[in-house]
Order: C-alpha cells, then structure tokens, then sequence
C-alpha cells in the first residue's frame, strides 16, 4: 500500500521532524512510504493514503495542511492547541478573513468577535495570551478522515470538538538508548528535571518543595536541565529559598548526548505540567527508558502513567505538600526507586517500542485507505441476507443486527 | 454445569482442532458435566466472506437452551470466539493465520489492495474485541500465547492438552523415522526425505495424506528412495500407534507450528522427535539432547541428527523415556480442573 507522508524532517530541528527520523525507516518495513518533499501540496500519483504531520508551528507545519486542505488523509495531531499555527496560516498570510471565519466557526459570535480584537490590536493576541481557550483545532479536523493521537486525553478533547471519525491512540515511540556513560551531578541523591524552567512546569512549586525535603537531607541535589524562559527569575528564586549555594544544579540547553548521560545520572526524574492539552513528553519517554522513577503532575497524558510509574501530584493548592511528600518517599525508600524504575523501563521497552508503534501506526493507515470499503461490504451482505429472510430496516430485529455489527467493530 | 463447546466446522474436513473439540466434550461428560457441541460452518473466502461468516457467531444466542441456562462457554477456534456468552472461556488453538504469520507467505489470503490489507486489520479487530470479553483466556501452546500478546497485547495462560488416545507402546527402536502429518508444504515432509537422499541407509514411513503428496512421492522417485520411502497414507489408529511403536524416532518439522499433538504421541510411545529450530510450538517440548534433536532446517543436518540416533540407540530411548515423562503430565483431568477453575 503506498503512502504519502507528510512531515518536517531533518536537517529541520523539529520534535515532529525527529519523531518522523525515527518512525519513517520503521514504517516502510510494512509500507511503500514516500516522503513527501517540504512545500509540495499534491501527493505522488497512485497514492492510497496521505499522512500529514501537523504541529502548532506554522513554520513546519502550514504547507503540510495546505496540502490537507487540497486531499483530506490521516492527521497526527502532535498539538491539540493549533491557535499558533492558525494564525501564521491566516494573518501571517494577510488574510484576515480567514482567522475570523476560523474564530467563528469554532467559537461562534464571541470568537469572530475577539478576533476582531486582534485584528484591530485592542487585545493581546490569543495565541499568546490565552490559546487553550481557543484551540482552532477544527481548521485541521475538518480535512482529516481519520486521527492518530497519543494520548487519550487528546482522543477525548477531539470528541469534545465533535470529531467523530476513526481515532488512533498510537503511543509515542521510544529513541534507542545511546551507549553512553552516565554523569552523576552530586554527591548524595539526585533529582533531575529535564526542560524548559518556567511557571508552567511547575518549577517554582518544585523549588519549595525540594528546599523543604533537603532541609531533612542535606546530601541530596536537585538537577534542573534546560534553558529558562525569559522573564522567569530563577537565581532570585534559588536565593529566596535558599538553595542557590549547594543543593541545586542549573544546566541550560544541552545537546542530545549530554541529555541522556545527564539524565542517566539522577535517581529520580520530575516532570511537571500546568496547563496541558494532552501533549506527551520526550523528557518522561526517555527517563521511562532509562529506568528512572518519575514525579509527575496528576494532568492529561501524565495522568494515564500507570501507578507504581510514577508518584503523580494534583495541580492544586496543596500541589507543593504534594511534591515534598512525593521526593520525599522516593529519596528515602530505595526499593520503591528501583521497583518504579523497573516498571517504568517495562512500560518504555512494551508500549513505546519503536517496532510496536510502526505496526499500530500501519494497522491505522490501511484501516483508513480500505476500512470503508470493507464496512460496505460487510454491510451489504448482512442487509442483503437480513432482506432476505423478510427483516426490514428500522424494525428491532435491524437495530440487533446494528447493535452486534458495531460491538465487533464492523459498523461502517 | 452445563458447559458449551463451540467450534466452527468446514464441512468434509477433519483436523486437530475438531478431533480435540469433541474430545473436550467427552472429557468434560467424563467429569460430570453437562456438556455439548456447538458448530457453525464456516467458509472464509472470498473477500469479505471471512467477516460476514464470523459474525454469525455473534448473532448466536448461547444464555440459554430448551429453558435452561448455559452456564459457561469454551470457544477454540476463530471465529467461533466471537460468541457472545456472559461466561466466555476461550482455549485458543489459533487464530486465523492468514491474517497473522502467515501474511505475505505462500501461505496468504490477503493482497496487497487497500481493501484486502483493510480486511486483514478487521479480522485483528474481531480478535481483540472477541477475545478481549472472555472470562478466562488460554492458549494450547507458549507458542500460540506468545503470538496472541504480539498480536492483540492480550495475554492467554498456557493450557496444553493431551494427544489422541491411541494404544500407544514402546516395541524396540527400528530403522526407519516416522513422519506423521498432513501432507502441505507448510509440513516441510520433502526436508525428511531430502536428508533421506543424502544418507543412504535412512528409511522413512510417512503417514498421513494431503494436496503435497503428488509431488512428495515425484521427489521420492527423483531421488531415488524407492523402497527407503514409504508412504502409509491414512492409517487406521491401530496402524499408528504400531508405526509408533517400531520406529527409531519421529520427525516433526512444520514451519512455526501452533503446537502440534506428534511430540506428544511420539513420547508416549518412547520414541524422541527430531525437529528444527524454526518449528515453533514442538520445541516447547522437544529439547535438543534431552527429548529430541533439534537442529536447522537442512537435510545435510537432518541426515546426520538421525545418523546419530541410529548409531546412539540407549541415547535415543532417553531421550523418548524422557519425552514421556512430559507427555504423562499432560492429562485431561489437570486440563479440565485449569479451564473450569
């Protein structure tokens, strides 16, 4: 069956762009899967079934919903918030009209009406100030004949949105492990957190309440690995709580090495969020991989993580009683770390398997190309034989056989 | 309890999987239960045919029968899993291959279109719903276990069960390797008689018949085993249980089998089975220098393993003893107590 793939690739230093690098090779074991050139809208003559990437970057991601636009195809939704690229789609291109109409068509009156705001620079642009109010999501599901996902939680918010055609949940695949020594970064107990420092990943929350457990255990450090978002005063934080001699490590951007032989380096791994829309962490993938406990906040797809994976914290106003008590178990008990650590690899190695997510991701895509077609004829055959022996459409005997075809998945 | 046995049938067509279904039924009256066959033909081609088939299993109403609850059902076989019953076992022989391993093989049903690979994934999708519902999941092999997980993500308990009842003996270790099997490609019966060509003092009787056999008995006369080659054909139940009793030892080859009941019937007749490293479900039980020989799927390899035996004699009846041992633990009781527990 031969595919249309749509998606940034590298040398484009994208998340989606790598996540294709590494699916792509996997996929065309069990497909005829072309990648389609940046910038081309059509795809090449005798395909079956398009893919199309899409991400909230308008940069990487417009001309692949263009080309949805022209030929509707299987979507991977690697944002549930689309607002951004919407607005690069429309107003980057000086159409106006088109951010309105998506605005309404979303959000009725009152959207058309606050993007008149942004049009006439009266409010703050929406995709900066408030984009998970206003997701813009249908401009891409409109085109999409089926969804791929990887959480449940995006599933659910696509339901709510009133998509109702085939949805995927394909886990995220999993990076092979490099071979590469870890660095440890203190002398007692380390804690890591991978990503960008800011107010949305909880980094504040997470000061006080490690500044808390290492008053009890002075041996203990906490590693934060990523570059700080501007306007979010970390040293005046560390200063406050007291942590900014000893106790904490601060790394900014590193590159992808360091990153494994950094994180392969902790004994816990934290992973916090507020707010989500369902998105899945490269951070949690790859310290699952490595066997590390995680400390995650109790929100969409961090909240699908099976218990005895991760210690997972409400985002409430006990969030940070919540985290002390979290670090604190895990920096005392040894054997919940390494019993969390061998499920968390188990769940990597099970569900994020690379081969694993191929196979999903080819049931999905010739279930797409054919699986109408096979439901037509299936029905068919059945209101054919049903016909047959005198049961007519609309009586209770119609509605059984319905009733069973769509409990084994056979109803068009 | 009043227990169904559900199975599909292929009307004029016999197999292990009906031989086992009815033996089911016969055991579990043996152990006081109320218990009956339940058979829908089943015909899986051409194109949505598979489906269409399959769901009439689902429009079956097994809560009761004659005014009287069903208390549990015991599905085999696709589709017949597809029932819908509130206490649903199911002891899996296997799924439909040809929406599995053997997808892309010579073995095959489905092409390359849009809609035939489409029709293959909803052939998956029947599984995991059907199979997904049931109260307890089993399957006859590790083999066949493993596949379902890899398949379905579903995880099955190993269940084997015993051969056929055959008045099975130990009459000493003769000179020929006895292959017993449907003769089809898949069985790899031309892999004996290849090792046969190169080592001649190897005699084989082959048992059993099937759509190979034209050109099993060619290569027979290619090769020039006239009169070290023997083909039994159908034998009567007395017939094979004396094949087993004389013979040095069995061959059983077949490409990833599910399990195959020929260990079994090999051991309990003493004799070890020769098999290869690919054959799947028999080397669970066949154990290379312990049960049996196991080695790569080459007639030079086959021909020196049963060169070996032959020269090996206390070896081989070992190794057959050995093979018993496992096979007598296998028995209709234990099965019976597992699959209703």
């Amino acid at each position: 069956m031969r595919v249309a793939y749509f998606s940034p690739m590298p040398p484009e230093r994208t998340g989606v762009a790598d996540y294709s690098a590494l699916l792509v090779p996997a996929l065309r074991e069990r497909l005829d899967v072309t990648v389609v050139r940046r910038g081309r809208k059509h795809a090449p003559r005798g395909t079956d079934v398009c893919l199309y990437h899409v991400g909230n970057n308008p940069d990487a991601h417009a001309w692949i919903v263009d080309a949805l636009r022209r030929r509707p195809g299987v979507v991977v939704l690697h944002d549930f918030v689309l607002h951004h690229l919407v607005a690069g789609m429309t107003i980057g291109r000086r159409d106006g009209h088109g951010y309105l109409d998506a605005m309404e068509r979303e959000h009725g009156v009152v959207g058309r009406l606050l993007a008149h705001g942004v049009l006439d620079k009266r409010i703050p642009p929406l995709w900066e100030s408030r984009p998970e109010d206003f997701p813009l999501v249908s401009f891409v599901l409109e085109h999409a004949t089926g969804l791929i996902v990887h959480s449940r939680t995006v599933r659910d918010l696509s339901r709510a949105a009133r998509y109702e055609r085939r949805v995927w949940v394909i886990p995220h695949p999993a990076w092979p492990v490099p071979e590469i020594a870890a660095e440890r970064r203190g002398p007692g107990l380390v804690v890591g957190c991978f990503g960008v420092v800011n107010s949305s990943k909880r980094i504040p929350e997470l000061l006080r309440a490690f500044a808390r457990v290492r008053a009890r255990h002075p041996e203990s450090t906490l590693l934060l690995v990523g570059p700080t978002s501007p306007g979010f005063d970390l040293d005046r934080r560390l200063q406050r709580l007291g942590l900014e001699d000893e106790g904490l490590i601060h790394e900014g951007w590193v590159d992808e090495r360091r990153l494994w032989a950094l994180m392969a380096g902790v004994d816990v791994c934290v992973n916090l969020r507020h707010p989500t829309m369902g998105e899945t962490s490269g951070s949690v993938i790859r310290s699952m991989l490595l066997g590390k406990p995680l400390v995650v906040s109790d929100v969409g797809w961090f909240s699908e993580l099976p218990v005895g994976v991760a210690l997972k914290v409400p985002v409430d106003e006990r969030e940070t009683d919540g985290l002390e008590a979290a670090l604190e178990l895990l920096v005392t008990r040894e054997h919940v770390r390494a019993e969390m650590g061998r499920a968390a690899f188990e769940l990597a190695r099970r569900d994020h398997d690379l081969e694993r997510v191929a196979e999903l991701y080819a049931a999905a895509l010739e279930e797409s190309a054919g699986g109408g077609a096979v439901s037509d004829a299936v029905l068919r055959e059945v209101s054919q034989a049903a016909a047959d022996v005198g049961i007519a459409p609309a009586t209770p005997e119609a509605s059984e056989l319905a009733k069973r075809l769509a409990e084994v998945d056979l109803a068009p | 309890m009043r227990i169904a046995v559900v199975r599909p049938q292929v009307p004029f067509a016999r197999g292990g999987a009906e031989i086992m279904a009815d033996r089911l039924v016969e055991e579990l009256r043996l152990h006081d239960h109320e218990a009956d066959l339940v058979t829908v033909p089943f015909k899986w081609y051409p194109g949505t045919r598979v489906l269409t088939q399959a769901f009439l299993w689902r429009l079956l109403d097994l809560d009761e029968a004659d005014g009287r609850p069903i208390d549990l059902v015991v599905a085999t076989k696709f589709p017949s899993y597809l029932v819908r019953h509130r206490n649903k076992r199911v002891w899996l022989l296997h799924q439909f291959r040809q929406a599995y391993e053997l997808d892309g093989t010579g073995l095959a049903q489905f092409a390359d279109s849009s809609e035939e690979r489409a029709l293959r994934r909803k052939v998956h999708a029947l599984d995991r719903v059907a199979l997904g519902e049931a109260s307890r999941l089993f399957a006859t092999s590790r083999n066949v276990s493993d596949r379902l997980e890899r398949s379905t993500g579903l995880v099955a308990e190993v269940l084997p069960h015993p051969p056929q009842e055959l008045a099975y003996r130990c009459d000493g270790y003769g000179d020929f390797v006895l292959s017993v099997n449907r003769l089809d490609r898949a069985k790899r019966i031309d892999l004996l008689l290849e090792a046969a060509a190169l080592d001649p003092s190897l005699e084989v009787v082959i048992a059993g018949d099937g759509p190979d056999r034209a050109r099993l008995e060619e290569l027979v006369r290619a090769r020039g085993l006239d009169g070290r080659a023997r083909f039994a054909g159908r034998v009567s139940e007395e017939e094979l249980a004396e094949l087993y009793g004389r013979c040095l030892a069995v061959f059983y080859a077949p490409v990833d089998e599910d399990f195959g009941m020929v260990p079994f019937e090999a051991f309990l007749s003493e004799k070890p089975v020769l098999t290869t490293i690919d054959a799947g479900g028999p080397l669970e039980v066949v154990t290379n220098g312990r049960t049996g020989l196991v080695v790569s799927p080459e007639a030079a390899e086959l021909a020196r393993a049963a060169g070996w035996l032959r020269t090996h004699r206390d070896e081989a009846a070992a190794f057959g003893r050995a093979g018993k041992a496992i096979a007598e633990g296998v028995t209709w009781g234990r099965a019976i107590e597992r699959l209703l527990a």
